[in-house]
C-alpha cells in the first residue's frame, strides 16, 4: 500500500496515494483534471495547457497538473475564476480551427474535444476569418488514417512512436496556426503497435482504417475480455453491437489497463483478431458432408466414441481451464487418451520482447498445469494405436495439411469440434460448431502464470454449444460450474484460497510452485 | 377557495320526452331534410370528396421521409447516425461508407426506412444536423399488399420530390 498523502482540492481536505501526479491521483478519488497531452505510459509532457491548475499561495500560483506531484498540505484550485477562464480559452484556441466535422469523425462520442467542450467551455466560436486548411485523410501506413484539421498537436502519436515502439516515424512539423504531425519524408508507419496511436489521440486526428465508418462509439456495447491472439493474454475491450435483423459481431478491440499484464497497449495483430470471431466459422454441424442439426451429429459422435479402440482426445491451448477440466473428465469416463500436442500455433522468432509472444495459443500454462503431455512423440505414439480422434478445437492442420499423419488421418475417425471451419474441420467425419473464446466465461493463464478470468461477451443469434456442454452430451461428467470451480481450486491452491468473485481484476499470480510447471 | 357551481337544469324530464317516440321523429326530420339538400345539390356536402378531392396540407405536416441532394445532386446525408440514434422506433437502417464526391468523407451507402415501424414522429428530421431528411412530401397515405414494398431504400426516398418551396418549408406553414 502505497503512502498517503493530506492535501486540500477547493478547500476541501482529501487524501490521496503519494508518489503520483495531480491529475492521476485525483482521478483515483474521482475528481477530473482535463487534459490533452498527458497519458501515464507517455509522461507528462505538458504542451496542451489544459490541465492548468491554482495553486494556494503557491509560487508560481499557476502549475500544470500533470508535472506537478501531489505533496504534503498542498492546496489545490480547480473551480477559480481563473482557472475556469484558463480552460475555456485553451478550449477556444484548439477549437479556433477545428474543422467541428463530428458527424463523420469516428470519434465522436468518445473524443475529449466534445466531452471538455461540454463540461468546462460552451461558448459560441468568435472565429470569424477563413480557417487554416491542412490535409485530410492522409494514410499514414500500419491502417492510421489522420486528419490534420482535427489534431490538437497533443503529440501523444509522437511520443508514442519515440517511448514506447521506438521507431520514431511520426514528428510534429512548422509552427503556431501551421503546425502539424506528419510523417518523416520517406517514411510511414511501420510497426506491430502502430494502431495504438489511435486510442492515445484523445480527438479524432487519428482513426482506424479498419474500423472506419464500421460503427459509431455509442451504439458499442464493451465487454470486458482477454485476446487469445498469443500466450500473452492481453487485457482487452470487445466492443461489439447487433444491428437490427443482424447477428451479435464484433466491430473492435480495444486494450483494457492491467499492469501486471500488458499495460496500456496490445499488438495490432491481436487487435485486428476480431475479425477471426465473425468470419470464417462453423456454423452448422455436419455428418460426413452433410449438415445435419448439432443433436444428431452429438449423438452419431458419442456412438462413434464408444465404439473406438484406444479413443483419441486432443486439446486445444486456447480452450479455457474450466473447458480443459471438462473434457479431462470426459476422457476418464471413455478412457480416451489425452493429448495437448499443438506445436502449429508456436510461431518461433516471432516475440519482440514487448508483447508480442510466440506461443500464439492462450492458455497452454493451463495445459501444462493440468498434466496433459503436449509432446509430439506422446500424440504420434497415440496416433498410430487410436482408431479415433476427438479434436477439441485444435486444428491440426493450422500450418497446413500435415503430409506424415496423412495417411494414418485418412483412416482414422475423426471427431473436430471446432469453432472454425477449418481444412482440419472440413476432413474430419463428423464436424460440431463450438463457441469461441468471446462467447463463453472462463479462465486462462498466461505465459507468466497469471491466471486471468472473463466474462462472456458476445451472444450470437444461434449460439453454438459451449464445449464444457458438448463434453457433457458425449458422455463427460463434469459440466456444473459449481462442480468445475471444486475442481479448478483442487488443482489450483493459489485459487483455493480465494472466493469465484474475489478473483482480482489484474488476474491472479499463481505461486511459483504452479507456475514451475509452465514451461511453454 | 370554492369553486364556482353552476346548476344545469336536466334535460328529458317532460312527458313527450319520456315518451322517446316523438324526440325519435324530431331526430328522423333532421336527417331526411339534410339527405334531400344533399340529394338535390352534392356541391353543399359537409365531408371532402376524397378521393376525387385531396386535403391541403400544410408544410408543417409529417408526411413520409425523402433525402435531400445538394444543388449539384449529391446526397446531403454523411451518415451521422443522429437520425438513427433518435429514432424511437428503431426504423432507420444505414449502413455508411466512404464518400467520393468531395463534399464530405462519409456518405449512406445503404438507407433504409421501414414505414410499417416509422410513427411519423419527425425525431428524425430535428436531429439531422444536415437538413438532409424531411417530411415535407406531402405524401400522408403510405399502403401496400406487401412488407418488402414498404421498406423505402435510399434510391426512392433520394427521387420523392418535396412537396413545397423551400420558402414555404422554411417558414413553416405560418
Amino acid at each position: 500500500m502505497a503512502e498517503m498523502v493530506k492535501l486540500f482540492v477547493n478547500g476541501q481536505e482529501v487524501e490521496v496515494e503519494s508518489g503520483k501526479n495531480l491529475i492521476d491521483a485525483f482521478e483515483v478519488i474521482g475528481i477530473e483534471i482535463p487534459h490533452f497531452c498527458y497519458h501515464p505510459a507517455l509522461g507528462s509532457d505538458g504542451n496542451c495547457r489544459m490541465c492548468l491548475v491554482g495553486i494556494e499561495d503557491g509560487r508560481p500560483p499557476l502549475v500544470p497538473a500533470c508535472k506537478t506531484p501531489v505533496s504534503e498540505g498542498l492546496k489545490v484550485q480547480l473551480d477559480t475564476e481563473k482557472i475556469k477562464k484558463i480552460q475555456h480559452d485553451v478550449m477556444e484556441l484548439e477549437l479556433i480551427n477545428h474543422p467541428i466535422d463530428c458527424p463523420v469523425c469516428d470519434q465522436a462520442g468518445e473524443c475529449k474535444l466534445q466531452d471538455y467542450y461540454m463540461s468546462y467551455d460552451h461558448q459560441a466560436s468568435r472565429m470569424r476569418v477563413p480557417q487554416v486548411v491542412k490535409e485530410k485523410k492522409m494514410d499514414l501506413g500500419c491502417g492510421v488514417i489522420h486528419d490534420q484539421e482535427r489534431c490538437v498537436l497533443c503529440a501523444r502519436c509522437v511520443r508514442f512512436t519515440r517511448l514506447i515502439t521506438k521507431t520514431g516515424e511520426l514528428g510534429i512539423i512548422n509552427r503556431s496556426d501551421d503546425a502539424r504531425v506528419a510523417l518523416f519524408p520517406g517514411r510511414s508507419l511501420d510497426n506491430r503497435y502502430a494502431l495504438n496511436i489511435v486510442d492515445l489521440c484523445p480527438v479524432g486526428a487519428m482513426t482506424s482504417k479498419d474500423f472506419r465508418f464500421k460503427q459509431r462509439a455509442w451504439f458499442l456495447k464493451r465487454d470486458k475480455g482477454i485476446c487469445h491472439g498469443c500466450s500473452m493474454g492481453c487485457n482487452i475491450f470487445i466492443d461489439h453491437n447487433r444491428e437490427k435483423y443482424k447477428d451479435d459481431l464484433i466491430y473492435r478491440f480495444r486494450p483494457r489497463l492491467n499492469p501486471e499484464v500488458n499495460g496500456y497497449f496490445i499488438c495490432d495483430e491481436g487487435r485486428l483478431g476480431y475479425h477471426r470471431e465473425n468470419e470464417g466459422r462453423l456454423i452448422s454441424a455436419r455428418i460426413g458432408t452433410e449438415e445435419s442439426s448439432a443433436d444428431q451429429a452429438l449423438q452419431t459422435a458419442r456412438r462413434r466414441m464408444e465404439g473406438a479402440d484406444k479413443l483419441l482426445i486432443l486439446l486445444s491451448p486456447n480452450c479455457s481451464l474450466e473447458q480443459m477440466l471438462a473434457i479431462q473428465a470426459l476422457a476418464a469416463t471413455t478412457g480416451a487418451t489425452v493429448s495437448g500436442f499443438s506445436d502449429g500455433s508456436i510461431k518461433n522468432g516471432d516475440a519482440d520482447g514487448y508483447l508480442i509472444q510466440d506461443d500464439k495459443s492462450a492458455n497452454r500454462a493451463g495445459l501444462a498445469l493440468l498434466g496433459v503431455n503436449t509432446s509430439p512423440e506422446f500424440f504420434e505414439s497415440a496416433l498410430q494405436r487410436t482408431d479415433t480422434l476427438v479434436s477439441f478445437n485444435n486444428d491440426l492442420f493450422i500450418t497446413g495439411p500435415n503430409q506424415a499423419w496423412a495417411k494414418k488421418l485418412g483412416e482414422i475417425q475423426i471427431i473436430a469440434i471446432s469453432t472454425h471451419d477449418t481444412l482440419f474441420s472440413r476432413q474430419a467425419g463428423i464436424a460440431i460448431p463450438t463457441a469461441s473464446y468471446t462467447e463463453y466465461a472462463g479462465s486462462v493463464i498466461n505465459k507468466d502464470g497469471i491466471l486471468q478470468t472473463f466474462g462472456q461477451a458476445v451472444c450470437k443469434n444461434s449460439a453454438p454449444l459451449d464445449m464444457i456442454r458438448i463434453a457433457g452430451l458425449l458422455g463427460g461428467t463434469l459440466t456444473d460450474p459449481e462442480a468445475l470451480m471444486q475442481a479448478m481450486k483442487r488443482k489450483i491452491p493459489a485459487f483455493a484460497a480465494i472466493e469465484t468473485d474475489q478473483i482480482p481484476e489484474k488476474g491472479l499470480k499463481l505461486s511459483h510452485n504452479e507456475a514451475a510447471h509452465v514451461t511453454a | 377557495m370554492s369553486a364556482k357551481v353552476k346548476i344545469i337544469e336536466r334535460k328529458g324530464v317532460s312527458y313527450n320526452e319520456k315518451l322517446f317516440l316523438v324526440e325519435v321523429f324530431k331526430g328522423m326530420r333532421v336527417t331526411l331534410g339534410h339527405f334531400m339538400r344533399n340529394f338535390l345539390d352534392n356541391s353543399k356536402l359537409y365531408v371532402r370528396h376524397y378521393p376525387e378531392v385531396q386535403p391541403e396540407i400544410s408544410p408543417r405536416w409529417r408526411g413520409r421521409h425523402r433525402l435531400t441532394t445538394h444543388e449539384d445532386g449529391t446526397v446531403k446525408c454523411v451518415a451521422c447516425f443522429m437520425c438513427a440514434t433518435n429514432c424511437p422506433s428503431h426504423c432507420i437502417m444505414i449502413e455508411a461508407g466512404e464518400r467520393l464526391d468531395g463534399k464530405s468523407e462519409k456518405m449512406p451507402i445503404r438507407f433504409d426506412i421501414d414505414l410499417l415501424e416509422c410513427i411519423y414522429c419527425g425525431y428524425c428530421v430535428e436531429a439531422c444536423p444536415m437538413d438532409a431528411i424531411r417530411m415535407d412530401t406531402g405524401i400522408y397515405s403510405s399502403t401496400s399488399s406487401d412488407r418488402q414494398s414498404m421498406l423505402k431504400g435510399i434510391d426512392e426516398l433520394l427521387t420523392t420530390p418535396g412537396a413545397f418551396t423551400e420558402e414555404d418549408y422554411k417558414k413553416g406553414g405560418v
